[in-house]
This record gives C-alpha cells, sequence and structure tokens, in this order.
C-alpha cells in the first residue's frame, strides 16, 4: 500500500519563502489556463459572419480548447515527471502564443480548430497541471491557502479578460486581437521562469550519484530490474487506480461536474427568461464572479485551519453539497432579488468546491504522484465536463424550462457530495487502521536504520524521522530549510 | 359627412356605376399588377385611383348604410377588392395635461391654453391597424377593425405618431379632439407637410368629440410623408403622422479590418422584406454603386431577402470609408450605414513585439537573478557534495564525525 497521502514529501517544502512568489506565478497560469477559452467567444460573432458558419460550429472552438486542455493533462503530468514544471510551463507559453499568431492568419473554421482549439489547448494544459503541481512541491503546512490563492486566478482573470478583449476587438478587429493576445499568452513563461525546481541541482546530481530514486525507499530495490509496467509508471503513475482514495476522488469528481458548469451557463439565459433585461442578466454572472474572487483564498484559509485540515475530505463534501442544495434551491427563484442571491449562494460555492479541489486530490495522493494523479484526473473529468452543458441544454429544449435543468444539476451534484462523503469517510477509517499498523511494525525495523537507509536526506534527518511519519500537521520542525 | 345630406339622391345610382366601373378597371389592374415591373405599372394605377378616389369622395358619403356583413361604406369594400390593397387605420389621440412633462407640441398647447379662458382637453388616440392582404376577408376583418378605431382612448401619448409601412396600402388616419367649448367653432384641416389638403377627409361631431379621418391610398412615395390634423387655428392643437419606410439596421461600431483581408459587410431589416438591395461606397460625398460590374472582388449575396452581405476581398487602403446599404421598397428608400477601417498589420504588431520585448526581459530578468543567487550558494555547495559522498561512504557511523561540516552547511544554507 503507498504511503498514506498525507505525509509530507521527503524533501521538505519551503512553505513560504520563494512559495509566495511561485503562487503568483501559478495564479497566473491557472487564470490564463480556465479563463482564456471562456473570454475569447467574445470575438465569435465577427468571425461567424466572416467564415459563414453557424454559431454552434463557431462555439466548438472554445469547447475543443477545453477539451484539449483536459485531455492534455497526461502528456503533461508525464512532461513534469520527466523535467519539472518550470519547462513545460514555458514551452506552454510558446504553444499558446504560436497557436494564437497562427489562428490569426486563418481562413476558415477548420484552421480556427487547430490552431486554436489544439495548438492553444495543448499550450493550456502545459500550463495548468504544472502550476497545480509546484504548489504541492512548495507548500505543505499553508498548502490550502497557496492552492485557494492560485485558484482565484481564474476568476480575476475571467473578469479582468472579457472587457479586455472587447477593447482589443474594438480597437484592432478580432485578427489583430487574436496576434495581441498571443503576445499575452506569451507572459506565462514569465510566470513558468518563476517556477524555480525546489531541490537544489547539487542534491540532485549527488541522489543521481548514489542512483537513489525521490519516492519510496522500496523502489530502489525495483529499479533494479525495470518492469515494462514499471517504466511506463515511471512517466505516468497508472499504479493510482489502485489507490483507494484517488479513485473515490475520481468518481465522485466524474458525477458531479456533470451537473457543475450547466449552471453557471444557463444563468443568463434563464434570468431573460423570467423577463429580466439583458444588463441585469450579465449583471448576475458579474456577481458570481466576484464572490468567487474573494471566496477562493478565504475558503483556502478556513481549510487550512487546524479544525478542518485533517478532515478536508469531508470538508469538501459539503462544500459540494453546499453548491448542490444552492442549485435545487434556484429552481424556487421567481424574481430578480431572489436570482442574485442565488448568484451570490452559488459564488461562494463554486469558489469553495474550485479552491479545494486540487486541495484534497494532493492531500489524498501526496505531492509526489499528484502531477500524475492530476493528469489522470483531468482526462477522466474532460466527459463530464463536455457532456454536462448540451445535455443541460437539452434537457432545457425538451422541457421547455430552465427550472427542471437546475433541479436536475442540483440533485446531481448532491449526489455526488453524498457518494464523497460515504466514500471519503470509509477511507478515513481503513487509514487510521493502516496507520496504526505500519506505526507497528516500523517500531520494530527501529534498530536498524543507517544500514538500511539509502537517501541522503533521511540520514540527514535521521534524528528527526518520526516527525515525517505521522499525518500530523502541527510540527514546527518543518519550517527548517534544508 | 356633411356632403351627405346633398347627394343622398344619388344614393342608388352611383354604386351601380361604380361597380361597372370597377369590373372594367379590375381587369386591367390584375394585368397590370401581375406582369409588368413595379415602377412601370404604378403612375397608370395612380391616374386610375386618383379618378377613383375622385369619385369615392362624393359616393363615400352616401353609402354609410353598408353591405348587411359589415359596418363599412361600400366603396371601401371594393376599393380594396379590386386594388388588391389592404386597408389600415391608424387614429391618434392625444391629450393635454398641464403639469406633465410633455413632447414639445404639447407644452406649447397647454400654454396656450393656459392661457385661453378656455380649457381644452384634446384627446387623440393612436391605434395602429395590422394590415391584411387576404382577399375577400378583408371586410370581416376592416369591419372589426374600424370599430375598434372608433373606441376613445384618453392617455397622455405624443402627438407624434411613426407608421412604418412596407407595402402599398390604404391608410386611415384618424384624430379625435375634445373641446371644452363649442364643437362647430373649431375648424378641422388637414396638411399634408406644408400643403393644405382639401378632399379626402371627414369630420364628426359625436357627444363633446370632433371625430376627422383622412385616408390615404400609398401606392408609392409620393404618398409617404407627415400628415397633420389641425383643430381650431392654433398650430399646437395637431396631431402628426409620419408615414415612413422600414429602417435599416447596419453596423453601429466601425469594423477593423487589415490589408489584403477580406471582410463581410451586412445589413439588416428587422419584420421587412425589400424588393431589391443596393450597395454604395462612399468616398468622402461620391456615392459609387457597388458591384455594378460584377467583379471578383465584391461578392454581394442575398438580394431577395431580409437582410444583405457584401463580401470585399484584397482589402486596400482605399476601400476605407463608410458604405450604404439601399432598401428599395415599393413606398420608397431607405439606408443604413456601416464603416469599415483598414489598418495596417504593422499596428497590432508592434503591440505584440512590445509585449515579446517585455516578456523576455522580464525572462531574462528572472533567470539572471537565479543564477545569481545560486552562484553565491555554489561555493557551499560543492562543499555539500563532498560532504554527501563522505557521508555515504561512512554509512555505518553514527555521523559524530560529520557533525562539524555538517553544522557549518546547516549554518551556510539557513542564510
Amino acid at each position: 500500500m503507498p504511503p498514506p497521502g498525507g505525509t509530507p514529501p521527503p524533501h521538505p517544502p519551503p512553505d513560504g519563502g520563494w512559495g509566495w512568489v511561485v503562487v503568483g506565478a501559478a495564479f497566473i497560469s491557472i487564470g490564463f489556463s480556465y479563463a482564456f477559452p471562456k473570454a475569447v467567444t467574445v470575438f465569435f460573432k465577427e468571425i461567424q459572419l466572416l467564415f459563414n458558419t453557424t454559431y454552434s460550429e463557431i462555439a466548438w472552438i472554445s469547447s475543443t480548447m477545453l477539451a484539449v486542455m483536459y485531455a492534455g493533462g497526461p502528456i503533461s503530468s508525464v512532461l513534469v515527471n520527466k523535467y519539472g514544471s518550470r519547462p513545460v510551463v514555458m514551452v506552454g507559453g510558446l504553444l499558446c502564443c504560436l497557436g494564437m499568431v497562427s489562428a490569426s492568419y486563418s481562413t476558415n473554421v477548420v484552421e480556427l480548430y487547430f490552431t486554436m482549439g489544439l495548438i492553444c489547448g495543448l499550450g493550456l494544459a502545459f500550463n495548468l497541471q504544472p502550476a497545480l503541481t509546484i504548489i504541492g512541491k512548495y507548500f505543505y503546512k499553508k498548502r490550502p491557502v497557496a492552492n485557494g490563492l492560485a485558484m482565484a486566478g481564474s476568476p480575476v482573470f475571467l473578469s479582468t479578460l472579457a472587457p479586455f478583449n472587447q477593447y482589443l476587438f474594438n480597437t484592432y478587429g478580432w485578427k489583430g486581437s487574436f496576434m495581441i493576445l498571443g503576445g499575452l499568452l506569451l507572459n506565462c513563461c514569465v510566470a513558468g521562469s518563476l517556477m524555480r525546481p525546489v531541490e537544489p541541482k547539487a542534491s540532485t546530481e549527488s541522489k543521481n550519484k548514489v542512483g537513489v530514486r525521490e519516492t519510496d525507499c522500496s523502489m530502489k530495490k525495483r529499479q533494479k530490474k525495470l518492469s515494462v509496467w514499471e517504466e511506463i509508471n515511471k512517466y505516468l503513475d497508472f499504479s493510482l487506480f489502485k489507490h483507494r482514495g484517488f479513485l473515490i476522488y475520481l468518481s465522485g469528481n466524474v458525477i458531479m461536474f456533470l451537473g457543475f458548469f450547466a449552471p453557471v451557463i444557463f444563468l443568463a439565459p434563464y434570468a431573460k427568461d423570467k423577463g429580466i433585461d439583458e444588463y441585469s442578466a450579465a449583471f448576475l454572472l458579474s456577481v458570481m464572479a466576484f464572490v468567487d474572487m474573494f471566496a477562493r483564498p478565504t475558503v483556502g484559509l478556513i481549510a487550512n485551519s487546524k479544525l478542518i485540515r485533517p478532515r478536508i475530505q469531508y470538508f469538501f463534501s459539503f462544500a459540494v453539497m453546499f453548491t448542490g442544495i444552492c442549485h435545487l434551491l434556484c429552481a424556487l427563484a421567481e424574481d430578480y432579488t431572489s436570482l442574485v442571491v442565488y448568484a451570490v449562494f452559488f459564488g461562494l460555492g463554486f469558489g469553495s468546491v474550485s479552491s479545494v479541489l486540487f486541495e484534497t486530490l494532493m492531500d489524498l495522493v501526496g505531492a509526489q504522484r499528484f502531477s500524475s494523479a492530476v493528469g489522470l484526473v483531468t482526462v477522466v473529468e474532460c466527459c463530464p465536463v463536455l457532456l454536462g452543458p448540451p445535455l443541460a441544454g437539452k434537457l432545457v429544449d425538451e422541457t421547455g424550462q430552465y427550472k427542471y435543468m437546475y433541479l436536475a444539476c442540483g440533485a446531481i451534484v448532491v449526489l455526488a457530495s453524498v457518494w464523497l462523503l460515504i466514500g471519503n469517510a470509509a477511507n478515513y477509517r481503513l487509514l487510521a487502521r493502516e496507520k496504526k499498523k505500519s506505526i507497528h511494525t516500523k517500531e520494530s525495523q527501529e534498530t536498524e536504520p543507517l544500514k538500511t537507509s539509502q537517501s541522503p536526506s533521511v540520514n540527514i534527518k535521521s534524528g528527526k524521522n518520526e516527525e515525517w511519519k505521522g499525518a500530523e500537521v502541527n510540527s514546527s520542525e518543518r519550517e527548517t530549510n534544508i | 359627412m356633411r356632403a351627405l345630406q346633398g347627394l343622398r339622391g344619388l344614393g342608388a345610382v352611383l354604386p351601380l356605376l361604380l361597380l361597372c366601373f370597377l369590373a372594367a378597371l379590375r381587369r386591367s389592374l390584375e394585368h397590370g399588377l401581375s406582369t409588368a415591373a413595379p415602377f412601370k405599372s404604378l403612375p397608370v394605377q395612380e391616374e386610375m385611383m386618383t379618378k377613383y378616389s375622385n369619385l369615392s369622395l362624393e359616393s363615400h358619403n352616401i353609402s354609410v348604410t353598408a353591405a348587411p356583413f359589415t359596418s363599412l361604406p361600400v366603396q371601401e369594400e371594393m376599393m380594396t377588392k379590386s386594388s388588391n390593397l389592404s386597408l389600415e387605420s391608424h387614429s391618434i389621440s392625444m391629450t393635454a395635461a398641464p403639469f406633465t412633462s410633455l413632447p414639445v407640441q404639447e407644452e406649447m398647447m397647454t400654454k396656450s391654453s393656459n392661457l385661453s379662458l378656455e380649457s381644452h382637453s384634446i384627446s387623440m388616440t393612436a391605434m395602429p391597424i395590422k394590415e391584411n392582404n387576404k382577399g375577400n376577408q378583408i371586410c370581416v376583418d376592416r369591419g372589426i377593425m374600424l370599430q375598434r378605431n372608433v373606441t376613445l382612448e384618453h392617455s397622455n401619448m405624443p402627438v407624434e405618431k411613426n407608421i412604418t409601412l412596407e407595402r402599398p396600402s390604404n391608410v386611415e388616419l384618424i384624430c379625435q379632439f375634445t373641446p371644452s367649448g363649442d364643437l362647430n367653432s373649431v375648424n378641422v384641416t388637414w396638411k399634408k407637410g406644408d400643403k393644405l389638403l382639401e378632399d379626402n377627409y371627414l369630420v364628426n361631431a359625436t357627444g363633446g368629440t370632433l371625430y376627422t379621418q383622412h385616408r390615404v391610398a400609398v401606392i408609392n412615395s409620393k404618398q409617404m410623408g407627415s400628415y397633420s390634423c389641425f383643430f381650431g387655428e392654433k398650430k399646437q392643437q395637431r396631431g402628426t403622422f409620419n408615414l415612413k419606410v422600414p429602417e435599416i439596421n447596419g453596423q453601429n461600431k466601425p469594423l477593423i479590418t487589415y490589408l489584403g483581408d477580406s471582410v463581410v459587410l451586412m445589413c439588416k431589416c428587422q419584420d421587412c422584406l425589400p424588393l431589391n438591395w443596393t450597395w454604395y461606397g462612399g468616398n468622402g460625398s461620391v456615392q459609387v454603386p457597388i458591384g455594378v460590374p460584377v467583379n471578383d472582388k465584391y461578392v454581394i449575396s442575398g438580394k431577395h431577402a431580409n437582410e444583405t452581405r457584401l463580401k470585399i476581398t484584397q482589402l486596400s487602403e482605399d476601400d476605407q470609408g463608410t458604405y450604404l446599404c439601399h432598401a428599395i421598397f415599393e413606398l420608397g428608400e431607405s439606408e443604413g450605414h456601416v464603416k469599415l477601417v483598414v489598418l495596417s498589420y504593422l499596428v497590432p504588431l508592434k503591440v505584440f513585439c512590445a509585449i515579446a520585448a517585455e516578456v523576455v526581459l522580464l525572462v531574462a530578468a528572472i533567470l539572471l537573478f537565479e543564477m545569481y543567487t545560486q552562484k553565491k550558494k555554489k561555493p557551499s555547495d560543492d562543499g555539500k557534495e563532498f560532504e554527501q559522498g563522505e557521508q555515504l561512504k561512512l554509512d555505518d557511523s553514527n555521523g559524530i564525525e560529520n557533525s562539524g561540516p555538517r553544522h557549518r552547511k546547516n549554518e551556510s544554507v539557513g542564510q
């Protein structure tokens, strides 16, 4: 059984210092990744007119970008596992720029699918996963706060990019705007350059000298006889599919994402359907984004507290349940005020879920396997994320009312939360049992630590080994930088 | 209505004459409408219509006792049948309430009424009626419409009403006025623009309300314009009907394009179907029609739909400016504007290069800073490497020998 995810990595994360700069860099990367596909829709009307296509064909550009961003997760994970976050993010920035600049020269929709959808989407994928991974490498004690702050990039960038894109469109037309946006995406390279690798180069070299892996001590034995399976796992850890916590997380999230994004997309049409004018309907989305912006770091802080952190999986389940109940209650909304209230609470729910979304995954699998985990999670989540809104749209068309769509989405999300709650409760119990077992066995092995241990880092910290074993967070000795 | 009594005697004979005349008229009209191009046959029709309207003035007053299934005068029914035109009735009702913020006309009216000893309450209602082009059904529908028309509505609507007409139709304009003084002392006149209209209107007085009705057979653009009903000599007591063709929506914001590019300009008409669209390119004040010598550069699509598109390829600086799309209706023309701006590729390219330069600078600065800080660590790093190597060799020991260097290393790293 792999070590419980609660344990910190062998190289202690700095939990501060340069870490906060890395959080800023991740803020930029995550902001571009999530906000960009939504913000480019401003240009679609004119492009549709020029290329003489239907609106749905144009809307597929955004969907393709999102799909490739999620599906490119495993590729990104493999590269991060091999080369680290920094080069991958910089390559991602260059790819995005290349994609957008070539999109400005395109003459038909298919070319746009290829340049904007595929190339730019891949570039965004190379931004998202490494940004999330490096937070786990830099933080342990304050990881939820760091995650919350970094994830806040998404609403901030969305609220800035949307009007900025409108301005660009009015001044430069769609072609010029694409070129300038390509330039803007180059700033991801700046973010990438800030993502310094955690371990200094010297220790890596020395480790390579003795040929020791970063991960489990036991892996050293296996390295001598690398089977095909192990080779693949070196790049992308498929053994995660045997990880109980990972499977619970994955299944819960798949169910949740089916009903997660549709309410956001249909909020404005729902309001217009109730007779509210266009600008007030758009204002609802702004309210949601505004609340979301502040909810994410705040919830990150809450999740970091002593009370919540050990039970963060329950916290995540409750956040999901809160969002689901919001959707269910939205079906009761009749006038504009109640919709505004819904938007506020939805923003709160959306923000809290997004804030701890990746934090819980890190908590389950640990920072070492996180890069593979996030790649696998995003590629599987690709399906419900893409299928959710069209299915919801179909439901609206069939029933003729938005109310039923909200009820359905709310029910799905609540179901996901219940599943996560039960699954994680069971997981926690089993983990506690295993911990007790491992403590017993380790106590018996304590007599011969220096002979059998290979990693020099373990050697150095031999006196402090016990602290790293426990899943408890409150050790103050972790502050030391080695 | 006033001439009613005098001409009642002719009542029996005239409708028969009319029927004969119209039978002959109908065949020629139908023939004219179906085969000829719109601009050729209209003058002929108009001539006949004028003749006919001269007739109708007289006969109109007679046949108030109309055909059984409708409360309409007979000739209206015939007029519609024979001309294949529809009847539209509009009436304006306006009220002057002294203490509200009214449009200018009403304001002046209020002032004037305050000055005069009599207090006037003028009510004019405006009720648009949908046109109906289906053959015989018109009679019944119109009957209902007319009845609806007569309903008095006191409302604070402005005294001006815009009526959008797309196809030739018969328009009925009704003004109702409630003076507080003597009804008969009020002189009712109709004007088209500034020209006083002598015929084609009725005045009726029922209760305390003066009711005047003016019928216009709108065939072509000559009948379009501003029609006003005046009550009395005061210029402020009037209602105005503006007969217009539908408006065209171009594009409000200028379209930004680049040299060598292609662009699509679109003009749209809501709920209307023009006969034809034409595009004009405007460089300064000269309007040059586009697409007349058909070439590859300009492609016009959707000439007979409610929207039209002009695709321009191989854009150059000369193509900059305002483009006009003319929609031609039977009753006139309407146009929309689309502004085109052609920029050089250098404009966004400069911005792109500026951003790229900034990015390169920042990345270089960050990486240099990192290398600089790492260089500082390097001497101690070499020592660290050495120490680790030694430690691995001295695995068996408890590390007491290394406590000294380890201490030192910790200190240096701690910095």
